[in-house]
């Protein structure tokens, strides 16, 4: 094990927007293979947490460990910032992000949009990258959308296209910033099937979602955040089974 | 028939505009213009790209002098910018011993380089207001995969701002050539410098006129034409379905 460093960790992360503290000091460690998915009410900070792990939110304090390499921060009179951006964009590469509003890069065909990182941030041939691009589009289903611009297709084909775009980075760590909370409830199962299986051959994922079923059936380790601090962390059976605290069991409860 | 070819006879006869003597004017006249407009259109291209980086730069000493620039430029009449540099320019120290004033000294150049600033300005200020509503998700994006400012400038920003800026840049293009005209009152024989010219050899101001509007009324088609191709190429990505 000690052979591989752990692809992400990330320790007592805190944030705060003006006045109100809304990551009190937030731990998580992803091992190879780890789906992690992040539960808990809007607002409790879940999509933060995330955005904290590969920097599109500086946190105030705590420590980024991807792939086993620190990331290295410096306080400045703006506040705690990266000493070096280098750094953070050769970390960012390892990490890709699948968004809840998709944000495919809107003047790109799907297939400009999947090998346009690769190409251009990994330098990867343009051969390589297409023929890595044209097996993922297959592997979503979306062979037939390749010229297609995102504006031309539904909400759940651009984020099957975005996962495809994810994966052409090939990365240590997928994050999934709400993947499905956007779409229309009948093609939120396409992207779920998609999500399922590259949970199932081992990708390392952590996950915001209030998809529970998906949360259930996928995830190694599921934590519930309330109010900027785990509530409750553990298997999905012990911590959506039989939750201990009032708060987490009225989140699970059915609503009508 | 033969009402109509001697009706068509006695109407050309006294016409002064279809002669080769006054063809040519025109045709002398619209190469001018075409030049003028076309170099200023491409210089000041090339300055507004830069320009318009520096503008939306959210560092207040680098987007500021740009600001100034456009407003100054966007805010007094291209005929007074005109006759600043075409009267102005004899007044610099030294200019009329300087390599540049066989240059300068020509009509043509300071027009076009009082035109080359004027369109630069109103271009910085259309891919400024593009570059300013990229959508704030495509740049989450770009940055969350790991591009550099630099790279996501090049291939997103930019790409996605200038397309946007077509409709807005096609206008400006229309503005110019119209603008062009003012060229004239500075001796210089542009298109509308040939019409005068011809308007006061034969004193017949309709004919004249008329037929430079004529002409500038195609060299608009020529360009909404053009625009209209690129639009149809260049923005099929806002269009939800393909035709």
């Amino acid at each position: 094990m000690a052979a591989t460093p752990t692809p992400l960790e990330v320790r007592n992360i805190k944030k705060r927007f003006g006045d109100t503290e809304v990551l009190k000091g937030l731990s998580l460690q992803a091992q190879k293979g780890d789906v992690i998915t992040l539960i808990g009410a809007s607002g409790s900070g879940k999509s933060t947490f995330l955005r904290c792990m590969n920097l599109l939110e500086q946190p105030d304090d705590g420590d980024l460990i991807v792939h086993g390499e620190p990331i290295r921060f410096k306080t400045t009179k703006h506040g705690r910032e990266p000493e070096d951006w280098k750094q953070v964009v050769q970390m960012r590469a390892k990490l890709s992000m699948v968004f809840q509003s998709f944000n495919l890069w809107a003047h790109m065909t799907l297939l400009e949009n999947i090998i346009e990182a690769p190409i251009h941030v990994l330098k990867k041939p343009k051969k390589e990258a297409l023929e890595h691009a044209h097996a993922l589009l297959d592997r979503v289903g979306l062979t037939a959308r390749a010229n297609a611009y995102p504006a031309q297709m539904s909400g759940g084909q651009q984020q099957r296209g975005a996962i495809a775009r994810a994966l052409a980075m090939d990365p240590e760590v997928m994050l999934f910033d709400e993947p499905t909370s956007a779409l229309d409830p009948e093609l939120v199962g396409d992207v779920l099937k998609v999500m399922h299986g590259l949970a199932e051959e081992g990708r390392t994922m952590v996950v915001v979602t209030h998809e529970m079923g998906f949360a259930r059936d996928v995830s190694s380790q599921v934590i519930y955040l309330h109010q900027g601090l785990v509530e409750e962390a553990g298997p999905p059976d012990q911590v959506l089974g039989n939750p201990q605290s009032p708060r987490l069991q009225q989140f699970l409860a059915p609503k009508y | 028939m033969l009402d109509i070819s001697t009706w068509f006879n006695d109407l050309l006869a006294g016409n002064v505009i279809f002669t080769a003597d006054t063809l040519g004017y025109y045709w002398e006249g619209l190469v001018t213009t075409t030049q003028l407009v076309f170099l200023s259109l491409i210089a000041g291209l090339i300055l507004a790209v830069p320009l318009a980086i520096m503008r939306s730069s959210k560092h207040k000493w680098i987007s500021l002098p740009v600001y100034f620039y456009t407003y100054v430029f966007r805010g007094t009449p291209l005929l007074i910018q005109l006759y600043i540099i075409y009267y102005g320019v004899v007044f610099i120290d030294g200019i009329q011993e300087s390599f540049l004033w066989p240059v300068l000294r020509e009509a043509f150049y300071p027009a076009l380089i009082a035109f080359t600033l004027n369109t630069a300005a109103y271009t910085t200020e259309i891919f400024r207001g593009a570059i300013k509503s990229t959508a704030q998700g495509e740049i989450e994006a770009a940055r969350a995969y790991g591009m550099s400012q630099n790279l996501m400038m090049r291939r997103i920003i930019l790409p996605s701002a200038f397309r946007r800026a077509l409709p807005a840049y096609g206008n400006e293009v229309i503005f110019m050539l119209h603008a062009s005209a003012i060229a004239s009152v500075v001796t210089l024989m542009d298109l509308t410098g040939a019409a005068r010219f011809v308007y006061a050899r034969y004193y017949a101001p309709f004919e004249a006129f008329l037929f430079v509007a004529a002409i500038y009324l195609c060299l608009t088609f020529a360009i909404l034409f053009f625009f209209r191709y690129l639009e149809k190429k260049l923005l099929a990505h806002l269009r939800p379905q393909d035709a």
